[in-house]
């Protein structure tokens, strides 16, 4: 086994090489800079302060720092800090050796040590992070010598290395040292090993970062400045790169993307992931706590005119909650189809009115999907008041499941394991319906110990079957990640994970 | 002078006791709670339990205002939970940018507003004046963002003259700055100037009809001179008013302008400090914004006594 797997991450290797091969050397033009648009406020970097790391966050610690895979351009892991790994047959040790003679920007060296110290940070109880559910499969992370760094996982995973890959709040590596000796003031003073280094931060304005003389691929990286600028006001966002002052913007405005697709100053990039813009049903409460309900409120969703109308059709219907980017692909989900007759019929089978109230974002999209939503429902004799609330409030209301019906979101990651385990699982913080059923309990053991991909595919298609059956959850659309950008930024890969990558970007100035 | 200073100051601190005091009332009755928003997917109740022992949400909540005070009166205002930055710094940081789009803001609606009013109130309901006033009319319906969002659409998309997000720094770039700040400083200049407009152009018309102005056109001075000299000064009491309290509205940042056009002003601050539930950071802009409104209302004040000499005279 170990052998093969070697071999499978020396084809990484190869893959990667052959990436670079078809790129011709030099085609790339150095020098210039580019200003990328977010959608909020950067709070900082500090696993431990910040708890989580959204698009805008990701978006700059991509520049900053580095991972130990990364994702080639086909979804497949490629060597980044780590140079190769191999893991044991039951897919509980991974094994990773790291690139020798990479310095962190603050000149303390890179190594096994300080993957450790990352990891191991995050797991301690003692820090009550936020970060910690998603490296929850991680037993330790131990450095037996100074390139390798060794990772020993409570159930197997055959997916670990394409998990390490984004630049998530758990997958980035910050220096120990400057961890250490800044303490607090680190979470606005980061430092990795990646691309380009902090220069400044005016807080709520911009961070500039420039390139980092000292990187170890001394080919990148091609450009000599990128400022990341949160422009919370989408009207604004999307003003800015029409009119230049933006180079690349992250949008996920319908109309303003339809109308980018036909203005030939920009260019729209798209990319379709895993996972799906979900909804959960508290089953713990009525009208919830019956199925028929709960079949017959997505018996009466229409989702092609939902899409249409809300999102002009850009995001599609979802079937399941893996997504089009996943390696689950299943031949059928289950997913119900729109009858409102056969809601009817339920619901006169329940014999109660339906009254509730759905939690919405307080910003117009949330407030559109809230209306449409009640619209479909108000034909099948169902009252939805919509309850508009902020982000911070939503999240306070989830938890504590304080909510009839609340929007949710599975990312697109490069496995539906941590997600789906911690949306679905019976007595998950995050499993936010509260919905316990033992099948589903043991598909999803199944699909995190196992070793078979196959197999795997297999529990996550059953499993969506149940989950469309009995709708604790449901999901209307997929995931679907936009950028907005000038036609001379090249070298802008795949919007995984929605982040928005200009750590290979330059300008083509022809 | 000097005993209208101190009485003034005695006014000041309650002001400033009564509206921290309800600043943090308003925030302990928000939904939301800062240490779930913190812990997210980790909000076991020991660890909100713990992360509330830390943040010293636990302790009733005149405790946690009176150690807030105490920390004040010491000079620190706090540390963001959220992104680690002393609120002093924060604050600092983001002054500027409000400062200068109040100033702009402030000289643009009175360069606007005070010859208009003059005109107007020169032939009242002549139809220069009629049509000021309409104009002003409908601008003072008009609002912010919808503004912002139309000059927006002329200067940066149709004619590309203008910058509509690019902020740039005064210290890095004058000019680049003043660029960037033309399109916010001209939507609240034309925000501004129909206030000033109506309030100076009633205040005139009323001076014009005095006697001491009859009196002087009697003597033959010249319309002009009459207007400048002699009806200007004594008008423009509430004038001082108004501009005074837009100045102590505008420092706490004009929150729809500086978000519309991403500007890193002392309202966005406000406004993400609430979103967040960034307690302290909020707490200490209310702070700061009450302090300078008061001050900057103090300052109208001593104005008052320049421009009216019965005020200065009024009291034994």
């Amino acid at each position: 086994m170990p052998s093969d797997n070697r071999a499978r991450a020396g084809l990484a290797l190869a893959a990667f090489a052959a990436l670079a091969c078809a790129m011709p050397a030099g085609a790339q033009t150095r020098g210039g800079s580019a200003t990328i648009g977010v959608e909020q406020d950067i709070a900082g970097f500090d696993p431990l302060i910040v708890g989580v790391y959204d698009t805008g966050q990701e978006a700059a610690a991509v520049l900053i720092f580095e991972t130990l895979t990364r994702l080639d351009g086909s979804g497949k892991p490629a060597p980044g800090l780590a140079q190769s790994w191999e893991h044991s047959a039951d897919f509980k040790t991974w094994t990773f050796k790291l690139r020798p003679d990479v310095k962190f920007q603050d000149g303390s060296p890179f190594n096994a040590e300080a993957v450790a110290f990352n990891f191991q940070r995050q797991l301690d109880p003692n820090n009550h992070c936020r970060c910690a559910i998603y490296v929850s499969n991680i037993a330790k992370v131990e450095a037996p010598d100074p390139l390798t760094a060794v990772f020993q996982l409570k159930n197997p995973s055959p997916n670990f290395a394409p998990i390490l890959a984004p630049p998530t709040v758990n997958n980035v590596i910050h220096s120990p040292k400057a961890i250490r000796e800044m303490k607090e003031g680190y979470n606005r003073h980061p430092v990795g090993t990646g691309p380009f280094r902090l220069k400044s931060w005016q807080s709520g304005d911009r961070i500039v970062l420039d390139r980092n003389p000292d990187y170890w691929d001394k080919e990148r990286p091609y450009l000599d400045q990128i400022v990341v600028r949160p422009l919370p006001d989408n009207t604004a966002r999307f003003a800015s790169v029409l009119s230049g002052e933006s180079d690349i913007i992250w949008h996920d405005r319908a109309d303003d993307i339809v109308k980018a697709k036909k203005n030939p100053n920009v260019v729209v990039n798209e990319y379709a992931g895993s996972g799906a813009q979900v909804y959960a049903f508290n089953t713990k409460r009525p009208p919830f706590d019956d199925v028929r309900v709960r079949q017959a409120l997505r018996y009466a969703l229409d989702l092609k005119t939902y899409s249409d109308v809300a999102w002009e059709g850009l995001w599609k219907p979802a079937k399941d909650p893996w997504g089009p980017g996943s390696f689950v692909q299943c031949k059928d989900s289950g997913a119900l189809p729109y009858d409102p007759a056969k809601a009817k019929a339920l619901l006169k089978d329940y014999g109660k009115p339906v009254e509730f109230k759905m939690v919405v974002t307080a910003t117009p999209r949330g407030r559109q999907i809230g209306q449409i939503f009640q619209e479909m429902w108000r034909e099948i004799g169902v009252t939805m008041v919509i309850d508009q609330v902020d982000q911070t409030t939503l999240v306070t209301k989830a938890f504590r499941r304080d909510f009839d019906l609340t929007p949710w979101r599975i990312i697109d990651l490069a496995d539906p394991d941590p997600q789906a385990y911690a949306n679905f699982h019976t007595g998950s913080p995050v499993n936010l319906s509260d919905y316990s059923n033992p099948e589903v309990d043991k598909l999803l053991d199944d699909a995190r110990t196992s070793g078979d991909q196959e197999r795997r595919v297999e529990d996550y298609c059953k499993l969506a079957q149940i989950l469309n059956r009995e709708v604790p959850w449901f999901w209307p659309l997929d995931n679907h990640y936009f950028s907005i950008a000038k036609p001379g930024l090249k070298g802008v890969p795949k919007q995984y994970s929605d982040i928005i990558d200009l750590s290979g970007a330059w300008w083509d100035k022809k | 002078m000097l005993d209208l200073v101190g009485r003034k100051l005695i006014y000041l601190l309650p002001v400033l006791l009564a509206v921290t005091a309800l600043t943090f009332l308003i925030a302990a009755l928000l939904p939301g709670d800062l240490a779930l928003a913190m812990l997210g997917d980790q909000a076991t109740p020991e660890n909100v339990a713990a992360l509330h022992q830390k943040l010293g949400l636990d302790l009733p909540l005149w405790q946690q205002y009176l150690h807030w005070l105490r920390h004040v009166l010491s000079g620190d205002l706090g540390t963001s939970h959220r992104t680690g930055e002393t609120v002093v710094h924060a604050i600092a940081g983001r002054l500027p940018v409000s400062l200068e789009l109040l100033v702009i803001a402030q000289l643009g609606g009175l360069l606007i507003g005070v010859p208009l009013a003059m005109l107007c109130a020169v032939r009242p309901d002549s139809a220069v004046d009629r049509v000021v006033s309409g104009v002003a009319f409908g601008m003072l319906s008009m609002p912010p963002f919808l503004l912002a969002i139309v000059l927006i659409f002329i200067f940066a998309l149709r004619l590309g003259i203008l910058p509509a997000t690019a902020y740039v720094p005064l210290a890095q770039d004058v000019l680049g700055n003043l660029r960037s700040m033309a399109l916010p400083g001209a939507t609240l200049a034309l925000l501004e100037w129909p206030t000033i407009l109506r309030v100076l152009r009633s205040d005139l018309i009323s001076t014009l009809q005095e006697d001491y102005i009859a009196m002087a056109r009697a003597k033959g001075l010249t319309a002009r001179r009459i207007l400048f000299v002699h009806a200007l000064k004594p008008s423009s009491l509430t004038l001082v008013t108004v501009v005074g309290l837009n100045i102590g509205r505008l420092i706490g940042g004009a929150v729809i302008t500086e978000s519309i056009f991403a500007l890193p002003g002392i309202g966005r601050l406000l406004v993400e400090s609430i979103y967040t539930r960034d307690f302290i950071v909020l707490q200490g802009c209310v702070l700061f914004v009450a302090v300078a409104f008061v001050v900057v209302n103090f300052l109208v004040d001593l104005l008052y006594a320049a421009l009216d000499p019965r005020i200065r005279h009024g009291r034994a």
